[in-house]
């Protein structure tokens, strides 16, 4: 029994909950529990206050978002009526922004923090070292990523025909 | 919405309690720049180990136990590392001591030789006063070695003081980064993150580089039975953080012991040989894989930072010298980045475009 006690003492209960959340994360499907380390390694944590923005469009992207905790909103200035126009709404788990992995051009949306929220993000130049450095865990985030975009100009392209 | 979204009109009052600030830490600096110091260096190798307490931070074990098992494990290690090099050394230091009036009577005698021959075939070498100049060496060169015995202090204090920052982990870095603008976050992480890779790898890999050639050099110089083999090694490894000079700095000062040991040439060929090899295998191997990663450094720019840091802050100048160039050169190339894609000094890059729709 005391040596469990020690053993629990050890262990960081928020990381390892942390690890679990990663691991249900599409864009890291198929990525063993031991590589998922690496990427915790490379990720950035911060927290947003409810109302501050994390990006503004036409900003250059220089990483991808994850939501832990808390909820962002996406909003696109309406060219005709000058209104901005809530395009999406982003929970835990999901993430956002992935273009800036791609190449760094600049952002299509604005991001906002609808409450307190805790994101982790992904630099290009982390994935890059990733991409080198573990080239296994690189191009199963590589191929995710690929998936998810090609997934995303599907639901655009779907979109006219359904609603015909 | 965003409340930052909202257009506010920039005060300037907001800037003064962060600038005043500021300036007060600077003038503690400067006024207490002694007690700073072991600070300054601890934090330097607390940065230096900091990816090593991550690796068990990520694998799920808590931070203190990290800490404590690395400083228990790194512990045991210098002590034997220390026991034995101090063994090794003090026995060299000591005979070196002894030995030292006879090794410099030997060099005197054998440049006053030199310098006889080039003053007779060359007369204008005799204003250079050769011989006072290498009496004065040899009277100071000892003295000045164990003067640099006391810095030895700092080897104490600094881990002690890296413990206490390790344990704290990235707290004072984390709120500053949590309370930047949240709008500016991603620039500034993305600048931080891209400093934290190169100067880290150019940080980590030097120092691998360093012991590893210290390891060799030491292997090799006692294969050879030459004296102060230790010595020779340690003065080898922290000269190799300087490109080239590492394998120079070996050559010369084997190649003296080795004359003043045997008296022969061979043995100062062998020597020769062995530091060539060493040279090679660096640019073949260590080099192109330990700082792969790392940012580019010319050795001409190393030289330079290692003149200019003696000259702004003396021994500890030079040894802060390369990591500030290191920063200096990632701060210049991203802001040159920046200026091109935030200020638009190249037009905007076109994105992809393919003709060809999805199917």
């Amino acid at each position: 029994m005391r040596i469990l006690n020690f053993f629990s003492r050890l262990y960081d209960e928020e990381i390892l909950c942390k690890m679990d959340f990663l691991k249900n994360i599409s864009l890291f499907k198929g990525t063993r529990r031991s590589q998922l380390i690496h990427v915790l390694e490379s990720l950035q944590e911060r927290t947003y206050l409810k109302g501050e923005t994390i990006f503004t469009e036409g900003d250059i992207g220089r990483a991808l978002f994850i939501v832990f905790s808390g909820k962002i909103a996406l909003s696109r200035l309406d060219r005709s009526t000058q209104k901005s126009e809530t395009i999406a709404e982003v929970h835990p788990g999901e993430f956002f922004g992935e273009m800036a992995l791609l190449e760094e051009m600049p952002r299509t949306a604005t991001a906002y923090a609808l409450e307190d929220t805790k994101v982790f993000m992904l630099f290009k130049i982390k994935l890059e070292s990733l991409l080198f450095a573990r080239p296994v865990i690189g191009v199963t985030i590589a191929a995710a990523l690929a998936k998810i975009m090609s997934a995303r100009l599907r639901a655009i392209i779907e979109k006219p025909q359904q609603q015909e | 919405m965003p409340t930052e979204g909202v257009k506010q009109k920039t005060s300037y009052t907001q800037f003064l309690l962060p600038a005043a600030i500021g300036l007060a830490l600077i003038y503690f600096v400067v006024l207490a720049k002694a007690a700073i110091f072991p600070f300054i260096l601890s934090a330097a190798l607390a940065y230096i180990l900091n990816p090593l307490i991550r690796y068990f931070e990520v694998r799920g074990i808590k931070r203190s136990y990290a800490v404590a098992g690395l400083y228990i494990g790194a512990g045991v290690l210098v002590f034997i590392v220390v026991y034995l090099l101090f063994h090794f050394l003090s026995f060299e230091l000591e005979s070196l001591q002894q030995s030292w009036p006879e090794y410099a009577g030997r060099l005197q005698q054998f440049m006053l030789n030199l310098n006889a021959k080039l003053v007779k075939n060359y007369p204008f070498l005799a204003s250079l006063r050769l011989e006072q100049k290498l009496d004065h060496f040899l009277e100071v060169a000892p003295q000045f070695i164990l003067e640099l015995l006391p810095a030895l202090t700092l080897l104490f204090v600094v881990p002690f003081i890296t413990f206490f920052m390790l344990i704290g982990g990235s707290g004072i870095i984390d709120y500053l980064l949590s309370h930047l603008p949240s709008k500016h976050a991603e620039i500034i992480l993305h600048i931080t993150s891209r400093i934290d890779a190169s100067l880290g790898n150019y940080l980590r890999g030097i120092l691998t580089e360093a012991c590893i050639i210290f390891l060799i050099s030491f292997t090799g110089l006692l294969a050879m039975n030459l004296n102060y083999a230790a010595f020779i090694a340690i003065l080898i490894g922290i000269s190799s953080i300087v490109p080239y000079l590492g394998a120079i700095v070996g050559a010369v000062t084997s190649s003296i012991v080795a004359y003043l040991q045997f008296g022969t040439l061979v043995p100062i060929v062998r020597i020769l040989a062995f530091f060539t090899g060493i040279r090679f295998f660096d640019d073949w191997f260590l080099q192109p894989y330990i700082m792969k990663k790392a940012v580019k450094l010319n050795p001409a720019i190393i030289l330079l930072a290692l003149m200019a840091g003696w000259e702004l802050g003396g021994i500890w100048g030079v040894i802060f010298s390369i990591p500030v160039t290191c920063i200096i050169k990632e701060i210049v190339q991203i802001a040159v980045e920046l200026q091109e894609t935030e200020f638009h000094w190249k037009p905007k890059p076109e994105p992809t475009r393919i003709s060809i729709p999805y199917t």
